[in-house]
């Protein structure tokens, strides 16, 4: 350790681009090569790479451990890989460099080992998944280049180096969404994930700017160093002074609409934050694309659509969670989006029968899950949820997989083997998969004990007690006016009412998880077999004996009942991960096991959000309360699941759809919300399209066409005239050029500038020019003051308020010429009601909590 | 400060007035009796061969350039070899350089055909 | 002391020796018949030898290129010897930034020239000679402190370049040497022109004492002031037409069209980069007095006016081309445009100087390697010339494809290739110095300029050739694709890390007082 420690110096820990760099390399080698190397090779390649960085990434994380032991500072561990470049900020913060940097703390570290150890696991099922594939080396290329995204995106050390990686899995997404791109629909989804993450990087793009603006700094030190600054009230309302027009209105109207509407610059950034999480984390509005994305391979949707890209919003919130706190209301706003995403998922998954989808539904209402924990400030138990989601959401990929994977063997209809309705009594053919699945099933429900019981009751318990406070003592912005002082925004407060509700649409939705996954678990093993008539020693046909991608539209004749052998198990590659995965589903809930009083994760990350905490209250006690709620949702919602599916064998599910078909379909169509988004977003879009079209068809054509067709040929005779290719007509060119440039030096030009000196102290200064000389009328009675051309470019003018002058300026220059311009000076009227824009101070203690602090004399001078 | 160019617009002007009260006042004034031998281009008095714009061989123009080229090279060496004791080894030795550049040159054109009127 | 004058003037002695054995070689060497078509006769010493030729041009002039930046690690102020050569030669890290970018550009023309002239069995290897003097001509204009040797070496460059322009004998070619040299000539004498007047109004020839005549002179009419406002006008478009700029800009399609494209890239590379080095030292030495900086009345709102100009009227014509090849000569123009933003900045901004010699970097480069591109797509009898020529090129050439569009995607500005920074660096100077009017043209005319970019790279990936069309086949040559691997990695290099470079830049200023 020692040495280790002496290698890898904490500010030049070369280890981390050891992590970064070798599923880069894998990707390269197989992407360039890949064809070459054979199956095997790229096998190889791919998983070294990937296993490599896992070990890369234990090691450090051994270091950071040791370098986390002796301190109460949150340890960090950097890389500079080589200075970028640097961006000019607002000039009293200076230019702002951007590194190559990356950074490991207890944070980024835990989730580098689950995106290299959960990655590694994915690609070894992937090597048999993905076997007969004619693609597989394109595959494993993306994959590694998805694993290394991913890891810049959570190792970056600023904002615009995460946004890098942030593009680079939103890419890799698409890639693999798109990865059997023959098929048409896939190819729509990877388009439709690709445009709905266009919507949440543009908020991330905002932010970075507003960032630069507010605090001169996008690293993560000089962000949280920096955040008090984000205090500073933006005016939102109204742009300018005044609403255009505004006087046209009832005077009280006017003013209504004329009051200065103020946010603070944290919310703004939080808000566009959260825009971009939103997109990446796949929530409310921005949820549509996940579940089409299952269209890519099974291991793709493992990997990217549930262990770990999706989890780079609440990744961001948590790495960010000390602006998000300075801003309650954005806070709010995450976790009732965040509640609200999770009841909607789950409302929806309970219609669906396609298992993938069942498991793209769960994993969004999961994700909502993580947003509600970290939305009411439980940072580091909305962070614990994501690891046990990891491991268990990718265990129910993966073992769905292998059920898909059996399915196949004799359905080659994408659609049809995934569904739910073709399966049941798999417990008996596929043990080994059964069993996982059977781990990974009872964890996401919560059963108790398992790292989903752990990590969901800690959510809950969060969301029932803890609250964000205000980040100013009194809430209140105010500033000095001559009229006094005034509010100039109240911060929002963290509603009463609120911690009962997201504690009660956390509640409901555990109830739905219990149910819907115990629905798709009792479908799948429990049950006889639907899929095909199984018998004994079963040949396959000879134009069967190929299972191949290549050919989706493999069907056979429906009506033809279909014969095939029992499904067997799959093999080892497959199982395996399965096996470790499940291990930690049921394992992984004592790292944060708060019943039992074992919180090492707490206490690992504590450091890292040390400085959020200081804004987060939590109430005492709940806990009874919360255990109570907890099993009793795990309960009910498995016991109902029983009772319809097991017991009364779906009955009372058929009966219901029959009573209310309109809600079921309801369901079943997911709300509509992809129709709605069609209506909206494209309708819309054919309306303007259309009212273009129309526009086109009598403005454009009739007037605009023939005018510019007009102004065109014109021009392209002008043209024409000019470049003739003959070279008198360029020397004329040339000359008329030379003439005009000598015409505009030679003729005296007057202009002149005024400055604001001090308190109604003005200068009006002549611009120079070479040879200029001038004279003035100060007095505004026509006659110049002196008959005489002078040097004297200034002069000074006083005003009191209201006041204006005008001055005539003459300019002689080198060859006799003059010109003149009157210039007026004016000052504007004394307005009480408006003072300096910002006179609170906000001071940063050295607790690190922030204060405002009204400064001690009245403001004196300044006008506008 | 345009005064001081004044003299020289005035000869301009002057000039332009000669030369075309010269132009058009013959043109005007005098007889005009035009014969077929009149309106012919004076030769010296043969008839005339040929058009006005006779192609001059190609050559004849390389060797002229060429022989400005190396003509200049002595407006250069005129004043080294007035200052040669006070330029010294230095001067020596920057003369030597550009007489060898022009050697190498000398040495393309020769090797190039360009001295060469036949061929 | 004569050790620091020769090691400080090494990149500019070793070109020029490297010159003279050059034209040495060539005229006394053997014409390798391998190296000429089946029935090329030999008519010349150097035929069949262009690639040979060209590789020693190449060498050399990179061989400048290590020098010059030996020189920049040494310090120009480091070794005293160099004053010796002040006022005629200003022999500085601005001086010397520029020499590297011009042996860059004049190389990578040179190696492109070993593969184009060989290919098209054009056999002048009198070509690399005449790139090599240009650029000693060039190296000297950047370093000219003086108004003869100014005068000296823009005709040294300009002479040589006349030529190329020619080489190749098609009437194409000789039509656009005769108007490049006639406009250039008469540009060469208002600049001449520019500088006597200078000299009368002044006494003085060296661009410093310019400088300390100017402030002498004071407020009010008379003979001085209006002498050098009529200098000044001469100059600076005598310096525009040599920058082309628009309207001075009337031959660059012609020429550049006419000329055999490695000669159009070392016009576009080096002539316009000695060109705009010049213009910032005339400019900020000898008229960087207040009054003729002033935003009202002096050279920066005439320039201000011309960059508009140059990037408005190129960028719009540049989308209506249906040669390639001209559609690249109109981008250079609209590239001069946004240095002339950045020259004009330089009078408020200290950074603008080094945004435009990173900017000439990076330009060089790309455009440099579009030209190759261009070239390395066609062969003898089917060149690429139009944009239908490139249609569907991608599928049967992919590397040629690739590597054009990363040198488009460069000029067009996309990050993370040269050409963005570039732009990035000259626009934040322009923001800097407060130029926002024209930052915002500027920026909406890399936004226009990236159509007709982009245009090719969908002709090459997404377009199929018109059934029966005579379809571009690229040339093998390993000059050809060497100068671009080089210009690529350059272009990947500079646009990955630019800081270096960049910092390299910011210091080489001509220091003005």
């Amino acid at each position: 350790m020692e040495a280790l420690v002496k290698v890898f110096p904490a500010n030049d820990f070369s280890l981390l681009a050891v992590i970064l760099c070798l599923p880069l390399i894998g990707a390269f080698i197989n992407g360039v090569f890949g064809k070459r190397l054979g199956r095997e090779g790229v096998t190889l390649m791919a998983l070294a790479a990937v296993g490599g960085s896992f070990l890369a990434a234990v090691v450090s994380f051994l270091v950071l451990r040791q370098a986390q032991a002796g301190s109460e500072q949150a340890a960090r561990l950097t890389y500079v890989a080589w200075d970028w470049l640097s961006v000019s900020g607002r000039h009293d913060l200076g230019s702002i460099p951007i590194k190559v940097a990356f950074s490991l703390d207890a944070l980024n570290a835990t989730m580098c080992l689950v995106v290299t150890g959960v990655g590694f696991l994915i690609h070894l099922y992937s090597t048999k998944y993905m076997e007969k594939d004619p693609g597989y080396h394109r595959f494993f290329a993306y994959l590694n280049l998805f694993i290394f995204s991913m890891l810049v995106l959570i190792l970056g050390d600023s904002l615009p180096i995460l946004f890098v990686g942030w593009e680079g899995v939103g890419l890799c997404s698409y890639l693999l969404i798109g990865f059997w791109f023959t098929d048409e629909k896939n190819a729509q989804a990877g388009k439709k994930a690709f445009i709905v993450n266009r919507i949440g990087d543009f908020g991330l793009l905002v932010a970075m700017a507003l960032f630069v603006y507010h605090v001169g700094a996008l690293d993560w030190i000089g962000i949280e160093g920096g955040r008090s600054r984000l205090l500073e009230p933006v005016k939102l309302w109204p742009i300018g002074n005044v609403v255009p027009l505004s006087s046209a209105l009832p005077e009280s109207a006017a003013a209504w609409l004329n009051t200065p509407r103020y946010v603070t610059a944290a919310s703004l950034v939080g808000l566009a934050l959260f825009l971009g999480c939103a997109g990446k984390s796949a929530q409310i509005p921005l949820y549509v694309w996940l579940p089409d994305a299952m269209a890519g391979p099974t291991p793709v949707s493992a990997l990217i659509h549930a262990a770990t890209m999706v989890t780079a919003g609440v990744y961001l919130v948590c790495r960010l969670s000390s602006v998000f706190v300075l801003a309650p209301a954005v806070m709010f706003t995450i976790a009732l989006v965040g509640a609200l995403t999770a009841l909607l998922a789950a409302s929806i998954a309970f219609a669906q029968n396609d298992i993938k989808k069942v498991l793209a539904y769960s994993t969004v209402s999961q994700l909502g899950y993580m947003f509600l924990g970290v939305g009411v400030g439980a940072f580091s138990a909305g962070f614990f949820h994501v690891v046990t989601h990891a491991f268990f959401k990718a265990c129910l990929f993966l073992g769905a997989g292998s059920v898909i994977y059996a399915m196949h063997k004799r359905i080659h209809d994408t659609d049809t083997s995934q569904d739910m309705r073709k399966m049941g009594g798999m417990k008996k053919y596929m043990p080994v998969t059964f069993a996982t699945f059977v781990g990974a099933w009872v964890a996401i429900i919560g059963f108790p004990g398992t790292s989903g019981f752990f990590s969901k009751d800690e959510i809950l318990l969060k969301a029932l007690t803890s609250q964000i406070q205000s980040p100013l003592p009194g809430g209140k912005i105010t500033q000095m006016t001559r009229a006094g002082e005034q509010t100039v925004l109240e911060l929002w407060q963290w509603p009463s009412w609120g911690n009962q509700v997201l504690f009660a649409m956390g509640v409901v939705g555990a109830v739905m998880t219990a149910f819907y996954m115990s629905r798709l678990v009792f479908g799948i093993f429990w049950g006889d077999f639907k899929g095909w008539t199984i018998k004994r020693k079963w040949k396959a046909p000879a134009h069967h004996d190929h299972d191949d991608h290549d050919h989706p539209h493999h069907h056979h004749d429906p009506d033809e009942p279909l014969e095939g052998p029992a499904p067997v198990e799959s093999p080892w590659q497959m199982w395996l991960p399965l096996a470790v995965l499940a291990a930690l589903s049921l394992g992984g809930g004592f790292l944060n096991a708060h019943l039992l009083h074992l919180h090492p994760m707490d206490d690992w990350l504590g450091p890292v959000f040390a400085t959020a905490a200081q804004n987060v209250t939590a109430a005492e006690g709940g806990l009874s309360l919360v255990l109570a709620f907890g099993i009793g949702a795990f309960a009910l919602g498995l016991g109902a699941a029983y009772w319809v599916y097991r017991l009364q064998g779906g009955e009372p599910a058929r009966a219901f759809v029959e009573r209310m078909p309109g809600l079921h379909r309801w369901a079943q169509d997911k709300f509509y919300v992809d129709e709605a988004y069609d209506e909206a977003v494209v309708e819309s879009a054919a309306a303007l399209a259309d009212t273009a079209a129309a526009a086109d068809k009598y403005v454009v054509d009739g007037i605009v066409a023939k005018l510019t067709s007009g102004v065109v040929q014109l021009a392209g005779a002008g043209l024409r005239f000019v470049q003739t290719g003959k070279v008198h007509t360029y020397a004329a060119v040339m000359v008329v050029g030379t003439a005009a440039v000598g015409w505009f030096l030679i003729a005296p030009h007057a202009q002149a500038r005024t400055v604001h000196q001090s308190a109604g102290q003005y200068g009006v200064v002549a611009a120079p020019g070479f040879g200029y000389q001038y004279r003035w009328d100060t007095d505004g009675d026509g006659q110049w003051d002196s008959e005489e051309f002078s040097s004297q470019m200034q002069q000074d003018v006083t005003l009191g308020f209201g006041e204006n002058k005008t001055l005539r300026l003459q300019v002689k220059n080198a060859f006799g010429r003059t010109a003149e311009r009157s210039i007026t000076v004016s000052r504007p009227k004394l307005d009480p009601t408006r003072g300096p824009a910002t006179v609170i101070q906000i001071e940063q203690q050295p607790d690190g909590t922030v204060r405002g602090v009204l400064p001690g004399q009245q403001p004196t001078g300044g006008v506008q | 400060m345009l005064e001081t160019y004044l003299p020289m617009l005035f000869i301009f002007v002057i000039a332009l007035t000669i030369g075309a009260v010269m132009f058009f006042g013959g043109q005007l004034i005098g007889p005009k009796n035009p014969t077929p031998e009149k309106m012919m281009p004076f030769e010296c008095g043969n008839d005339s061969q040929g058009t006005a714009g006779v192609r001059l061989n190609v050559k004849f123009y390389l060797t002229a350039i060429l022989f400005v080229v190396f003509d200049i090279e002595v407006v250069f060496i005129y004043p080294w070899a007035a200052l040669f004791k006070s330029l010294g080894w230095t001067g020596f030795a920057t003369m030597l350089a550009f007489i060898a550049a022009l050697l190498i040159a000398l040495a393309y054109c020769w090797k190039k055909g360009a001295l060469e009127w036949e061929s | 002391m004569t050790f620091d004058v020769v090691y400080g003037l090494s990149p500019l002695l070793v070109v020029a020796l490297g010159a003279l054995l050059l034209m040495l070689a060539e005229a006394f060497g053997k014409p390798n018949p391998q190296g000429l078509a089946p029935t090329g006769e030999v008519s010349d010493a150097g035929a069949g030898r262009a690639g040979e030729l060209g590789m020693g041009a190449a060498v050399v002039l990179f061989v400048g290129a290590a020098l010059s930046l030996g020189v920049w690690l040494a310090g120009p102020d480091n070794l005293v010897g160099l004053e010796l050569t002040r006022p005629y030669l200003i022999w500085d890290r601005f001086t010397v930034f520029v020499c590297f970018t011009l042996c860059l550009g004049g190389g990578l023309s040179c190696l492109l020239a070993g593969g184009y002239l060989t290919e098209h069995e054009i056999d002048r290897a009198e070509f690399f000679p005449l790139v090599l003097f240009s650029t000693v001509g060039a190296m000297a204009l950047a370093a000219a402190g003086e108004l003869l040797t100014l005068f000296v070496a823009l005709e040294t460059m300009s002479l040589g370049v006349y030529a190329l322009v020619g080489l190749r004998r098609t009437p194409r070619s000789s039509e656009a040497a005769l108007k490049y040299f006639l406009l250039g000539s008469f540009a060469a004498a208002l600049m001449l022109f520019g500088a006597a007047l200078l000299y009368g109004a002044t006494g003085r020839t060296d661009l410093a004492g310019i400088g300390q005549a100017i402030a002498a002179i004071g407020q009010g009419e008379g003979p001085g002031a209006a002498q050098v406002l009529i200098a000044l006008v001469l100059v600076v478009v005598g310096l525009a037409f040599k920058v082309s700029a628009v309207p001075f800009h009337m031959w660059t399609p012609d020429a550049y069209e006419g000329a055999p494209t490695p000669a159009t890239s070392y016009m576009a590379v080096a002539v316009k980069t000695a060109a705009f080095a010049v213009m910032v030292r005339v400019l900020l030495i000898a008229f960087g007095d207040e009054r003729l900086t002033s935003w009202a009345s002096g050279w920066p709102p005439v320039l201000a006016t011309l960059a508009v100009a140059s990037m408005t009227v190129a960028n719009l014509v540049a989308g209506r081309q249906s040669s390639v090849k001209r559609m690249l000569a109109y981008s250079s123009i609209a590239h001069a445009g946004y240095a002339l933003v950045a020259v004009v900045a330089t009078i408020r901004s200290p950074a603008a100087e080094g945004s435009i010699l990173f900017y000439l970097l990076t330009y060089t480069v790309s455009t440099a390697g579009a030209f190759g591109a261009l070239i390395l797509c066609g062969s003898r009898g089917k060149e690429a010339v139009s944009y239908e020529d490139l249609a569907g090129i991608a599928k049967r050439h992919p590397a040629a494809a690739m590597a054009f569009s990363l040198f488009l995607l460069s000029l067009a500005g996309v990050p993370p290739t040269a050409g963005f920074f570039g732009k990035l660096y000259v626009f934040q100077a322009a923001i800097d110095a407060e130029l926002y009017v024209l930052t915002v043209v500027g920026l909406l005319n890399s936004l226009v300029g990236a159509y007709y970019y982009l245009r090719v790279i969908v002709f090459m990936y997404m377009r199929e050739p018109a059934p029966g069309a005579t379809l571009a086949v690229p040339m093998r040559s390993g000059y050809v694709a060497s100068a671009l691997v080089i210009a690529a990695v350059l272009v990947i290099a500079l646009g990955v890390l630019p800081n270096v470079t960049l910092e390299w830049a910011a210091i080489a200023t001509v220091g003005r007082s």
